[in-house]
């Protein structure tokens, strides 16, 4: 009994330290720290000092720099410009008309950042103000963006894949292309639903409204990017590069390109240098906490006793997914995708397996689950960054951003029902 | 005697902006170090230590930043319960964060410097195919830490100092 009060000062302390606006990365220090203290008799700042070494100073992060580099690069390229004029001419006769632009950009777009928040803002700085003009209905607009910008950690490469690949040990390169199949199915579960909205409603009047933004000939623009992303993902999925020399055939092609299209200036290197150097910081840090408190949490007994208890439970493993799938929900309404992930894992991850579901799949459905907390409210990082775009209030963007979250449901479901989806292609790539 | 913090103020800054440089530098030395590797490999060379030396300079590139990140308000928090308390009480919360990150940052700063110590003192290798001195790069990480620390406290400092007026603040931040 004594143990659980001690878990619960514990957990409490967490939850105050993150809920009072302590940087997270410092709130998960801080904790394990209290937590060494509370379980152990151990010297804990030696313990701090070399857990944190360790878990930084490792060859397979240096993916996560590397890949977020080449975002930044790639970013400060006319590329939004180019994923408009150069997907609508081929998208916009489908019934839905330039809405599946939204979905389609923010699927290229993820490809290239691993960030959910600038997919939507990118792809929405261009789309939002056309569709306007063309008189498409509000809703459906916030609705297609919010949704479709989830994507960015389904599809690689997913800066939070390769931070659950670090956190649990499994292999980055299978992770990646475990979530192409499984974010193509959102896309096309999106585009599907606009398809449909389109038939149904009749929406967008031929009049005038449905008309194409840029010309054929604009879809050339887009190729260098295609082929770049492609490359990155063959040269994982042949066997020929790991994830982090990917990302660094990744970084270099990302600066020929920028340099074809001339948006290569001084001024334009440094700051994404800079960006990638601050955003990875931020990462590594959190990491870096999260290492430290994994150590405390297997001196709790809290992830060994909480999979015992799930494992005594006998649960079918789709009412633990859907449990698992709430909880994370739950904890998005507080935290971003990254901290969900490393905050939990250290508990979640010996449940998973004494559970006995395949990691690389646990990846994907992780992803999917800490993307819809990003569209639920009150707190959704993806609603924030659609409010500060659009000026509608909270209540009206939750309501567009509705179904595109029952539809992530169903990809779980999905997901469930056929889990080969995330774990074919990983099982006959060629390994190395 | 105002003016003598004012200049501290700026000089803090460079040494966090210089710092960040160098953590750049390191994000370019993994990018170099990743493509010599695959270069080697395809000429079938080997070059001892190519891994090691990556990890190292992720740690620089990560340690190095910490203090250019938060001096940019990089690091990320959740900032639902502060950004509905007004100014007053927001003062107190702000006091309250940066104290338990200068707290956790001197902790941070301490050990390391004492783990790069007994690194040196009693002269470990890694274990990898570098064979280099622990203590060298593990000093980074200290040196990046001890940055952090000065940059946290100087930002505790600075909003001690500012506490906001009544009713209306005076707008320096």
């Amino acid at each position: 009994m004594e143990e659980l009060s001690l878990i619960l000062v514990f957990l409490s302390v967490l939850f105050f330290l993150l809920g009072s606006g302590v940087w997270i990365a410092v709130s998960l220090i801080a904790v394990a720290w209290v937590g060494m203290a509370l379980f152990t008799d151990r010297p804990i700042g030696d313990a701090m000092a070399t857990t944190i070494w360790g878990g930084s100073s490792s060859w397979t992060l240096t993916a996560l720099p590397l890949f977020v580099w080449m975002g930044e690069i790639l970013f400060r390229t006319k590329l939004s410009e180019n994923l408009f004029k150069g997907l609508s001419p081929l998208l916009w006769r489908l019934p839905g008309g330039l809405l599946h632009v939204n979905i389609a950009g923010c699927t290229v777009f993820a490809a290239i950042s691993g960030s959910s928040a600038a997919t939507v803002a990118t792809v929405g700085k261009m789309s939002i103000p056309e569709l306007r003009t063309r008189k498409y209905p509000e809703r459906m607009i916030i609705g297609t963006l919010a949704g479709a910008g989830t994507l960015g950690l389904l599809i690689p490469p997913s800066i939070t894949l390769i931070i659950y690949g670090v956190t649990v040990n499994e292999s980055i390169a299978q992770l990646f292309i475990a979530g192409i199949l499984p974010g193509i199915t959102l896309a096309l579960l999106f585009m599907g639903y606009v398809a449909i909205w389109g038939i149904v409603t009749g929406e967008p009047k031929k009049s005038g409204d449905l008309t194409e933004i840029g010309r054929l000939k604009e879809v050339v623009q887009l190729i260098p990017v295609i082929v770049l992303i492609t490359g990155v993902m063959l040269s994982i999925y042949l066997g020929f590069a790991t994830a982090t020399e990917a990302a660094v055939l990744g970084v270099v092609g990302a600066l020929i390109l920028a340099a074809l299209q001339r948006s290569l200036t001084k001024e334009t290197f440094f700051a994404a240098l800079m960006g990638a150097t601050r955003t990875s910081c931020m990462i590594a840090f959190i990491l870096a906490g999260s290492t430290f408190l994994s150590l405390t949490m297997g001196f709790t007994g809290l992830p060994r006793t909480l999979a015992e208890w799930i494992g005594a439970l006998q649960l079918s493993p789709w009412l633990l997914i859907f449990a698992l799938l709430a909880f994370y929900i739950i904890l998005g309404c507080f935290l971003d995708g990254i901290s969900s992930v490393v905050l939990t894992m250290a508990v979640i991850e010996p449940m998973a397996r004494s559970a006995g579901f395949d990691m690389i799949w646990f990846g994907i459905f992780l992803m999917v689950a800490v993307e819809m907390a990003q569209i639920t409210p009150p707190v959704g990082f993806n609603l924030f960054v659609l409010q500060e775009m659009t000026g509608k209030d909270m209540a009206f963007i939750s309501r567009a951003a509705l179904p595109m979250f029952l539809l992530m449901i169903v990809a779980v479901g999905i997901l469930l029902a056929f889990p080969q989806l995330a774990t074919y292609l990983p099982g006959i790539m060629v390994q190395r | 005697m105002q003016s003598v913090f004012f200049t501290l103020d700026r000089v803090l800054k460079k040494l966090y902006l210089l710092s960040g440089y160098a953590a750049a530098t390191s994000l370019i030395i993994i990018a170099i170090l990743v493509l010599l590797s695959i270069v080697s490999r395809m000429l079938s060379i080997y070059i001892p230590g190519l891994t090691e030396y990556s990890g190292y300079a992720m740690v620089s590139a990560s340690f190095l930043a910490l203090a250019y990140t938060f001096d940019n308000h990089g690091h990320i928090r959740v900032e639902l319960a502060i950004s509905r308390l007004d100014e007053a009480k927001r003062w107190y919360a702000e006091i309250w964060c940066l104290s338990v990150a200068t707290l956790v940052a001197m902790l941070l700063s301490f050990y390391m410097s004492k783990l790069v110590y007994w690194s040196w003192r009693f002269k470990e290798h890694s274990e990898g195919s570098d064979a280099i001195l622990m203590w060298k790069p593990q000093s980074i990480a200290a040196i990046g830490s001890c940055i952090f620390s000065i940059c946290v406290l100087h930002h505790l400092i600075k909003c001690v100092a500012n506490r906001p007026k009544e009713p209306v603040a005076d707008g320096r931040t």
